[in-house]
């Protein structure tokens, strides 16, 4: 697809202003009623998915250039799809993210990019991660003396992926070190990529860089298959989107599983046994990647066809990603099962989740969007009562606890990962 | 056309540098197709112009500094909120688009059953508030995405509620208005201080010189915030809904009931239509998805219940024998919500209700009494959070006949006749949607009381990228329905409702043009009347205005005919 082949649904876009709001039968409040970041802290009309019809409409038929304004807006997309379930409460033939993501990636292909961008993407090439200043040298240090095989030396049924954030963030290294020992003491037959991983590139592919994106993820395909492994387990929410919808798109074929998948069933097996009451409060924040678009691939190939004189529909059948098959219950029933804690609901949960402020790169590119996207849903766990908001990303766990402190405003970030442990 | 920087920077200062732009980037994002958002002017493939610039004020003072700027160097201006509708955005080249999205606020004062609100505050948010506090509030047809404030001084926001809550602009009680001149005046109790609670207040009714009978659309400057009256809601504090996208369900107390009810004829329907108006049961009345079309409105109705559905079911689901008994259940009917205060008076109301039906021959339809389907029905009338799929088949609509003209009894004599027009025009060509004739749609009359106008909004789904399907429908609108609704009385075409605020190129009138129009009309005081009133409040009204406030210069009409 390119952004000219998205004039049809650019043009048929009917203006409600669906995509700027959680889905209107689940708003509560008005406070929390919002969907999009984006328009939220910039409010121009053209920062909604609305708008970004429009501005890739216009630039299509050449009626607007590209302004430095433009740019920045089309990367102030947080690619956190929370438009495209709201749009899809009433439109079939619509499919907002996909414009938001042709919009960068035609930028993207033209050169307007944020300085940022473009020294994430030098890194990404040089150290083979979007982490500033990070070395790949460096990324491996989180599983020292874990004893996990070496997966370009040995086989091993299960990869596991830590991806960046947890490979260099100190803070989340004990994290993906946990995670690992929690899966090699349920006795998984465990592999990682050693020291031929690299970024799985799913952010790339957010920032609209999808040339590099593709590369990427052909280059750690190849390594994959070559491990002949099963089944891959990330703790990572953007890792998994990336292998589980993107991947296969590019002929991925093995079973991916985020942890909490993976320690839900290892809890049904009774693999993982609990022996410690928590005492806790806590709210649950649904990662954008792991929940609505969670959603498995489908494969699908057609083109548009017209029934019933004008009604569009597409041959054969289009998959209609909507959040409705995300990852939703696994989290919630960990929680469940921990002794000790009660989940109490924020108000913008599972497909109609308030983002975390990181998708789209833009904990790197917009700064101000991101911390006050982050803050925004501290306030809404503030609301609930919970002593702990937990998630089962890094990047939302370390945009969020970055945004606690201002305004009063306090909540203990945990990973659901921390809360296993504990338990255990 | 540019913005000249001195005047960029002047608006600048008002609402702060952030809160200005007149980058092509942003302003080419406050335009729209004349076709979209079904403006009932026609269907035309035009897009309206490019306003100079963008201002987003944050406050009264703010909309007032920014108005004061558009009068000093002549610019029209027109404020807008959810930019749904093709009547929020400019008419003229020379013109700056306002959006009201910083102005967020509402306040529910509980014990005298009033909302104060903003206008970026949509009826979705007010509803999610009025229930906690036991109260809700008419939404209008459009639907809860819409602005409170927008709806209610610019439009006249009936909706499926109104039988129950009132029409939007029965509830409109105080407002705080800036004129086009940049004075700020606050209407009805809230001028003398006294709260917002009524809309009477010193001096002559503002209401009907601010937005008149029908609204509008925001031409005599720019309301801020206003007041608006509740009703008594019997349900929970929240609407807590089941189910995957996009079918959520809402599950409420016993005390609701939703049904959909049907008749074997127009004339037994009819009948009830005014048997339930005078029997005052209603909550919600509406005839609702017919607009899918009669030939598919059972195949869309488990396709919007069914996550795992989408449009291209619906031929393999019209071929099915129980979609198409169910087809003939629904051909002729109403889709309708009780809402009982304690469980006697529901089970009065569904007394009524029955002996209602009985008396018409009527049935309730075994499909919609079904759990899931039931709670779905019900979540849709409650909060109305599914209007937007009246664009779901082909992106864009136009409401054509109109059969609002006439009351109810006389347009439902006519209803059949018009259905096999248009389904004759759905065979003989493939401009619209191929669906069945019968695409009517409207609530139950609370416009004139039991008998008044319905089946007002008669869909024709045309594809908006389609210059054909454009053209097609225009002119199956201008030679067909217009002709039909003339021949039989019928009163004005829908699809012209608003032909005389904007032109087919999606610009508005001049003060000419409209001289022209109105100048032999059979009444045409009530125009020069609108002249006088824009006059006294626009002192740039011979300049810079705009056409949505139909006016008449009175001496053209003085040259013209002597009156």
């Amino acid at each position: 697809m390119a952004l000219d082949d998205m004039r049809p649904i650019q043009e048929r876009c009917s203006n409600c202003s669906f995509c700027k709001w959680i889905p209107f039968d689940k708003q509560q409040s008005l406070r929390f009623a919002v969907a999009c970041p984006s328009i939220g802290y910039y409010s121009w009309n053209t920062n909604s998915a609305r708008g970004r019809m429009q501005m890739g409409r216009a630039l299509s038929a050449g009626d607007i250039g590209y302004t430095e304004k433009a740019v920045e807006i089309i990367h102030s997309c947080l690619s956190c799809g929370a438009c495209d379930v709201s749009c899809k409460i009433c439109r079939y033939n619509m499919e907002p993210l996909e414009n938001n993501m042709e919009l960068k990636a035609d930028a993207v292909s033209k050169g307007h990019i944020l300085p940022v961008q473009a020294e994430m993407m030098e890194s990404l090439k040089a150290e083979k991660t979007l982490i500033r200043g990070a070395k790949k040298a460096d990324r491996t240090a989180w599983a020292k003396g874990l004893g996990i095989k070496d997966l370009t030396k040995e086989h091993a049924d299960v990869m596991f992926f830590a991806g960046c954030k947890y490979s260099y963030d100190e803070k989340l290294q004990p994290l993906a070190r946990e995670a690992a020992k929690l899966l090699l003491d349920a006795g998984t037959d465990l592999g990682f990529l050693a020291e031929a991983e690299m970024c799985c590139s799913g952010r790339a592919w957010q920032m609209g860089f999808f040339g590099e994106f593709k590369a990427h993820a052909e280059n750690n395909i190849a390594l994959i298959k070559k491990a002949g492994v099963k089944t891959i387990v990330t703790p990572c929410s953007d890792c998994y989107h990336a292998f589980k919808r993107l991947y296969a798109q590019l002929g991925l074929d093995v079973e991916v599983l985020h942890i909490v998948e993976f320690v839900e069933r290892l809890i049904n097996e009774g693999k993982i046994k609990f022996t410690k009451s928590l005492d806790i409060k806590v709210t649950y924040h649904d990662p954008c990647h792991l929940g609505r678009q969670g959603e498995p691939y489908v494969p699908w190939s057609g083109k548009e066809k017209k029934i019933r004189n004008q009604i569009h529909t597409w041959d054969p059948p289009r998959p209609r990603y909507n959040g409705a098959y995300g990852i939703y219950d696994a989290p919630r029933n960990i929680l469940k099962a921990i002794p000790g804690v009660e989940l109490v609901e924020m108000e913008r949960i599972k497909e109609y989740a308030w983002c975390c402020g990181a998708g789209g790169g833009c904990s790197e590119t917009d700064k101000k969007l991101s911390e006050w996207t982050a803050s925004e849903r501290i306030t809404e766990a503030n609301t609930t009562g919970a002593d702990v908001l937990v998630t089962a990303c890094p990047w939302c766990k370390s945009n969020l606890s970055g945004a606690c402190g201002e305004d009063g405003k306090s909540i203990e970030v945990a990973d659901l990962l921390e809360l296993v442990r504990k338990a255990m | 056309m540019a913005l000249d920087k001195e005047i960029l920077r002047a608006f600048a200062a008002v609402v702060g540098e952030a809160n200005v732009s007149d980058d092509p980037a942003i302003c080419e994002n406050y335009r729209t197709a004349a076709h979209q958002s079904s403006a009932h002017y026609g269907p035309y493939y035009h897009w309206t112009p490019t306003p100079l610039a963008v201002i987003m004020p944050g406050s009264t003072k703010e909309v007032q500094g920014v108005i004061k700027l558009c009068n000093k160097y002549e610019l029209q201006f027109k404020a807008s909120t959810s930019f749904w509708s093709v009547h929020g955005y400019i008419t003229s080249d020379r013109a700056v688009q306002i959006d009201m999205r910083r102005m967020c606020f509402l306040e529910i004062d509980e014990k005298n059953m009033i909302a104060t609100v903003g206008p970026v505050v949509t009826h979705a948010q007010l509803h999610a508030e009025a229930i906690k506090h036991g109260l809700c509030c008419n939404i209008p047809g459009v639907g809860c995405s819409c602005s409170v404030v927008a709806n209610t001084s610019g439009w006249g926001g009936p909706g499926p509620s109104s039988p129950y809550t009132g029409n939007g602009n029965e509830n409109l009680l105080c407002m705080e208005w800036v004129l086009p001149d940049g004075r700020i005046i606050t209407t009805g109790s809230a001028a003398m201080g006294a709260g917002w609670f009524s809309a009477e207040g010193p001096g002559p009714e503002q209401r009907g010189l601010l937005r008149g009978g029908r609204g509008l659309c925001g031409e005599l400057g720019i309301c801020t915030k206003m007041s608006v009256k509740l009703s008594p809601w019997a349900g929970p504090k929240t609407l807590t809904t089941v189910g995957k996208p996009p079918a959520y369900r809402v599950q409420l107390p016993d005390n609701f009931r939703y049904h959909t009810i049907c008749f074997p004829d127009w004339d037994n329907w009819a009948g009830a239509m005014m048997a339930l108006g005078d029997a005052d049961i209603v909550f919600t009345g509406h005839r609702q998805f017919s607009m899918f079309g009669r030939d598919i409105k059972a195949a869309m109705l488990r396709i919007i219940t069914d996550p795992d559905k989408q449009l291209a079911d619906i031929t393999a689901l019209n071929e099915l024998p129980e979609v198409q008994e169910h087809s003939k259940s629904i051909k002729i009917e109403l889709n309708i919500t009780l809402m009982g205060q304690t469980p006697e008076d529901l089970a009065w109301k569904e007394a009524a209700l029955d002996e209602i039906l009985t008396q018409f021959h009527g049935w309730k339809d075994a499909w919609s009494e079904e759990k899931e389907n039931n709670e779905w029905l019900m979540t849709y009338f409650v909060r109305m959070g599914h209007k937007n799929l009246n664009y779901v088949l082909c992106g864009s609509y136009e409401g054509c006949f109109g059969l609002n003209g006439a009351n109810l009894v006389k347009s439902a004599q006519y209803a059949e006749k018009a259905y096999a027009l248009k389904r004759e025009w759905e065979e003989k060509d493939t401009f619209f949607a191929k669906v069945g004739g019968d695409c009517s749609m409207g609530g139950l009359s609370s416009l004139g009381g039991a008998g008044g106008p319905m089946l007002w909004e008669f869909f024709a789904h045309f594809d908006g990228m389609d210059p054909k399907s454009v053209e097609g429908t225009r002119k199956f609108i201008a030679e067909q329905s217009s002709r039909f609704q003339a021949e039989n009385k019928l009163g004005p075409e829908f699809c012209y409702n608003c032909a005389a605020q904007r032109k087919p190129d999606a610009h508005g009138f001049s003060q000419e043009e409209h001289n022209e129009m109105f100048v032999n009309a059979p009444q045409p005081y009530p125009m020069v009347y609108q002249w006088k009133i824009r006059e006294l409040f626009n002192p740039n009204h011979e300049k810079v205005s705009g056409s949505y406030y139909q006016t008449l210069d009175p001496e053209y009409l003085k040259k013209v005919r002597g009156m």
